[in-house]
């Protein structure tokens, strides 16, 4: 190369710079293909909740709305209609839910977390072991028992089933989680030794180590396992569609899928924009979440990978 | 603050492993630290250091032996039960707490009235110079400030031991001269009972009333650092001891005369004849013209007052090779690195071809010479040295003790 | 002290996960087992009016449905996994060669995970559907008249095929997330001596990212065919709690609900229980083979 003249030397730079060009064209073109490829059912759902049946149906698919054709309409028939399935109900419950079944999770974590990040005891690596074999377990093994339990707890009756009991279903065979029990003990694990050493000589309880140092050291793991689980119940269908025996009850999930089969056999372009608006009602909390809280779940869930 | 002395008797540590391998850390350590006494606990990694101060700490429970604050016997007193500060390698600050946080959290474990603590988090902060730091975090600090931190927070309790586990470790050279006076000052000020970890010999002599070495959870020695230098107890002491490091020849006794080959370095009296290991502080040569040691001068270094010369050993082989007390770090990396190559069979073939060479060429054997820089010595110059008596010491050569 | 144990404390933390552990997934292991050989458990009370052996699995195997449910699960799995597994990847690579729009790319690819099936599953069948749907407006521009995808009276295939788009698509966000922090936990050192090296872009994806990444590769292979031998959600979101067009979408987790959707009707739970076990067995296998494969070809 260096015995080359100016002349070839600027040739081959300026290919190196085609090359560059072409290589970003390319990898920015085909990056914003899948972008679009993702962002489309959205955008869908979000255009269709505003369109009138005739837009609907139209032979063409309408890809924009002027502001002044939108229809707001379909939010208010699919959320205050009074045939309508109630969703600020189904929210009401979801969100009782998820808080319930966070809170409980987030306690039986940090304390077991602690137990085998910290502590020395018989059949400790026995126990693990068990736990992470767990792991490979499809729920569905589980869940078929723990409807015949909840059914047995008297929660899930068919006639007269109490709100309370229906809560009880929902929440208690979730208030623990395997998998985040390992993901805080190994952030509990990184926290050196000598800080609970350091403790311990300043006469510091466990417990009021767990608390006072561990907690907030781990914070930003904890509050990733409260986002992760609150999403997860926000999301849930299958369980709580078994357990609750009262549209009443529902979760948004299943509020949405009932609305989605009770218009099956209708003419549905008059109720699919209802029905975008529904999902896109249940869809826009997560999103507001997601984007004021992104940088902790997507580390969560980066490192759930990883844990592999 | 009441100063108090620490006894521990036949100490000593068995760590257990899950495959029932046994470690043995710290074996029948006996030693009294004096009150008010800062003492350096000085060994190579691994010698247990830390594990005897745990076990003085109350974190680790001895296998065997007692531990006495003044008359009391504390072995199974609950740590936070005996009195003592604890300061850590790595500071074990606690990252989401300010400095402040940090020095008044063991006294809020005591349930400490709040302005009380105050009043005594700002003392000692002010002592070791970090009060106008009191809202900042652990992060925003420097290495040495963090240091002074934990030292603070060790000391609010107004312990009545200081234990410190390599505190210096973690910061640069100039820092750590600076900051260990400092633990000097503010031990002499506080008049407490500290024992010092440190695997770094010049540490531990310049700051300690008195150092003890370790080495394989043993201790080899007990004294005032001048004392332990001049009269080291073994092999292994007069060689963890110095810098730079005492020269060591193979040599023999006979007829009450040390011999290196054919040269007497000095005499000694009521001494069998044997096989010696003979060791010389560098400072320990003088050039003297009818003396039987005739060496050559390899290279010369003038700092100073001081002209270090380094000089081939007069005799070879050297005896780094295979005494079981010489240069052990030294053998076993190259044990290591053996071994590596032994599954390497790529290198194996090429070294066969001849395409590698197999090992660098052997360096001679050289010692060092510490003289005035009065005399005006060229590199390749043919000298005579001989040995100040006390300078040189005898060791056995299959035990590594003193002769 | 540090090395002493501490039984009880340690199982007093332990023990609120502890009961909830013991009821809900420890007893509810042995005791799915155990329904599996009773004859006609009754749900409520327990009662059973014997023992078999191989009676529900032999019931399981006979249902009319449960080959056509072996069939879409193992389809959904051996399509939707390598696809989306090979695709995220190269997403991921190249999301890791751009520094601009980085965050905002990530961002979007994210999206899919956090939002819910049921809703974006309703927004695929409107895009899917048959004569107001995006979907077959695209292919109408290449003069493909208009496929029934999911309405009543769809063809299984043309079912299936909107379906693994659709998973596929669900399934792209997980892995392009985790893949893309794993190349960024990749040292640059490696690619920078690749560089110097001078190893074309391609040479250094296959001799340094791939074998790099095949740990996290594997893993993530692994989990996703398990998630997809489980596909359930997805398909009621996309096509209703029936499954598809009289059930032909149904899979091995459709036939564990179907039948504990009617826990009154004698036997179903019984056969729910068979076919989580057959599932659990499917899982084992894959897990096992997984664990072969990855054994062999996983770089350290
Ligand atoms: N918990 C433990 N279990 C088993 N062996 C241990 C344990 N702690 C220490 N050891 C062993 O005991 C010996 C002494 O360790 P110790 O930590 O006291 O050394 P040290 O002198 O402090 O070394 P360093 O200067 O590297 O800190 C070492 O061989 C170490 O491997
Ligand atoms: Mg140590």
């Amino acid at each position: 190369m260096s015995t080359q003249n100016n002349e070839t030397t600027y040739d081959t730079r300026r290919q190196i710079i085609f090359k560059r060009v072409m290589r970003y064209t390319f990898v920015y073109g085909i990056l914003t293909f899948f972008a679009l490829l993702v962002i489309i059912p959205f955008y869908w759902m979000i255009l269709t909740s505003l369109m009138t049946p005739d837009k609907i149906a139209s032979d063409i698919p309408i890809m924009f709305l002027r502001f002044r054709d939108m229809q707001f309409g379909n939010y208010y028939e699919a959320m205050f209609a009074p045939e309508a399935p109630d969703f600020l109900r189904y929210m009401g419950n979801t969100v009782l839910v998820a808080a319930i079944s966070t809170v409980g999770t987030i306690i039986t974590t940090i304390l077991s977390a602690f137990a085998f990040a910290r502590l020395q005891f018989r059949f400790k690596e026995l126990f693990f072991l068990l736990l992470i074999a767990t792991m490979m377990i499809p729920g569905e093994m589980f869940v078929i028992t723990n409807f015949i339990t909840v059914s047995r707890f008297g929660w899930v009756e068919m006639v007269d089933q109490q709100y309370y009991h229906a809560v009880l279903a929902m929440t208690l065979p979730f208030m623990t989680s395997i998998f985040y029990i390992f993901f805080l003990r190994q952030t509990f694990k990184q926290i050196p030794n000598e800080l609970y050493y350091a403790a311990k000589v300043d006469g510091t309880k466990d417990f009021q180590y767990l608390w006072k140092i561990m907690v907030p050291i781990a914070r930003p793991t904890i509050i990733t396992i409260l986002i992760l689980n609150a999403m997860g119940t926000w999301n849930a269908y299958i369980w709580p569609n078994l357990v609750s025996t009262r549209p009443a009850y529902n979760l948004v999930s299943n509020g949405l899928r009932e609305f989605a089969t009770a218009i099956e056999f209708l003419p549905q372009e008059e109720y699919i924009g209802q029905q975008m608006a529904a999902a896109f009602v249940i869809t826009f909390p997560i999103l507001v979440v997601f984007f004021l809280l992104k940088k902790h779940i997507m580390r969560g869930v980066s490192r759930s990978g990883i844990k592999g | 603050m009441e100063t108090i002395e620490i006894k521990l008797k036949n100490l000593t540590k068995v760590f257990q492993a899950k495959n029932k391998e046994e470690t043995v850390a710290v074996k029948d350590f006996d030693i009294t630290i004096p009150a008010g006494k800062l003492v350096g606990l000085l060994g190579p990694s691994g010698c247990g250091k830390s594990t005897t101060l745990y076990m003085i700490s109350g974190l680790l429970k001895p296998t065997q032996g007692r531990i006495f604050f003044g008359d009391t016997d504390v072995t199974d007193v609950a740590p936070e039960k005996r009195g003592i500060g604890l300061v850590f390698q790595n500071y074990a600050l606690y990252p989401h707490m300010t400095v402040k946080q940090n020095i008044m959290f063991p006294l809020e474990n005591i349930k400490m009235e709040k302005e009380k603590a105050l009043e005594r988090a700002y003392f000692y902060a002010r002592l070791v110079g970090i009060d106008h730091l009191m809202n900042r975090k652990p992060v925003q600090l420097s290495g040495g400030q963090q240091q002074r931190v934990a030292i603070a927070r060790a000391l609010v309790k107004e312990p009545r031991v200081l234990l410190l586990d390599e505190p210096l470790s973690n910061l640069d050279a100039r820092l750590r001269l600076q900051t260990r006076e400092e633990i000097k000052r503010i031990q002499k000020e506080t008049g407490i009972t500290t024992i010092f970890v440190t695997h770094d010999q010049e540490e531990a002599m310049s700051i300690s009333d008195e150092i003890v070495l370790m080495r394989e959870g043993i201790m080899q020695q007990k004294g005032a650092p001048q004392q332990v230098y001049d009269e080291p107890g073994n092999l292994f002491v007069a060689k963890f001891l110095g810098s730079p490091p005492i020269n060591l020849f193979e040599g023999e006794i006979k007829d009450e005369r040390v011999m290196v080959g054919d040269a007497q370095l000095g005499r000694v009296e009521g001494k069998k004849d044997q096989d010696v290991i003979i060791g010389v502080r560098p400072e320990g040569f003088k050039i003297v013209e009818r003396s039987s040691l005739k060496v050559k001068v390899d290279y010369v270094e003038t700092i100073g007052r001081d002209t270090t010369l380094i000089i081939e050993k007069p005799v070879d082989p050297t005896i780094t090779e295979h005494s079981p007390y010489i240069d052990e770090d030294h053998q076993q990396e190259n044990d290591h690195v053996e071994d590596d190559m032994a599954v390497d069979e790529d290198m194996q073939r090429l070294q066969e071809e001849g395409s590698i060479e197999e090992t660098a060429p052997e360096k001679k054997g050289t010692f060092r010479a510490i003289v005035d820089a009065d005399h005006r010595i060229q590199p390749g110059d043919e000298i005579k040295l001989a040995v100040k008596p006390h300078k040189m010491f005898l060791f056995d050569k299959e035990t590594g003790e003193l002769v | 002290m540090l090395e002493d144990r501490h039984d009880f404390k340690a199982w007093l933390y332990l023990l609120p996960a502890l009961i909830l552990l013991i009821v809900f997934t420890f007893y509810p292991i042995i005791n799915t087992f155990m329904i599996v050989f009773m004859v006609d458990y009754d749900f409520l009370y327990g009662d059973y009016t014997g023992w078999t052996l191989t009676g529900n699995i032999q019931a399981v195997l006979g249902h009319r449905q449960f080959w056509p449910a072996i069939r879409n699960t193992v389809l959904i799995a051996f399509v939707s996994v390598p696809l989306s597994v090979i695709i995220s990847l190269f997403i991921a690579v190249w999301l890791n060669s751009i520094k601009k729009l980085q965050g905002a790319f990530q961002t979007i690819f994210f999206l899919p995970y956090v939002t819910n099936a049921i809703a974006v599953g309703l927004a695929f069948a409107v895009i899917f559907n048959r004569d107001y749907g995006l979907f077959n407006y695209m292919l109408s521009l290449f003069g493909i008249d208009p496929i029934n995808w999911v309405a009543p009276g769809s063809p299984w295939r043309f079912s299936m095929i909107a379906l693994l788009v659709f998973i596929t698509w669900n399934g792209l966000a997980f892995k392009i997330m985790v893949f893309l922090s794993g190349l960024q936990s990749i040292d640059k050192q490696y690619y920078d001596a690749a560089r110097i090296d001078s190893a074309s872009r391609s040479r250094i994806f296959r001799k340094i990212t791939v074998p790099l990444l095949s740990p996290m590769i594997a893993f993530i292979t692994i989990t996703s065919f398990i998630g997809a031998f489980k596909e359930y959600t997805a398909i009621v979101g996309m096509f209703g709690e029936q499954m598809g067009y009289r059930g032909q979408l149904i899979t091995i987790v459709g036939l564990v609900y179907e039948a504990l959707g009617e826990p009154y009707v004698a036997g179903s739970v019984s056969l729910a229980a068979s076919a989580a076990i057959v599932l659990f067995f499917m899982t084992l296998l894959l897990t096992i083979f997984n664990m072969w494969v990855s054994k062999k070809r996983v770089h350290y």
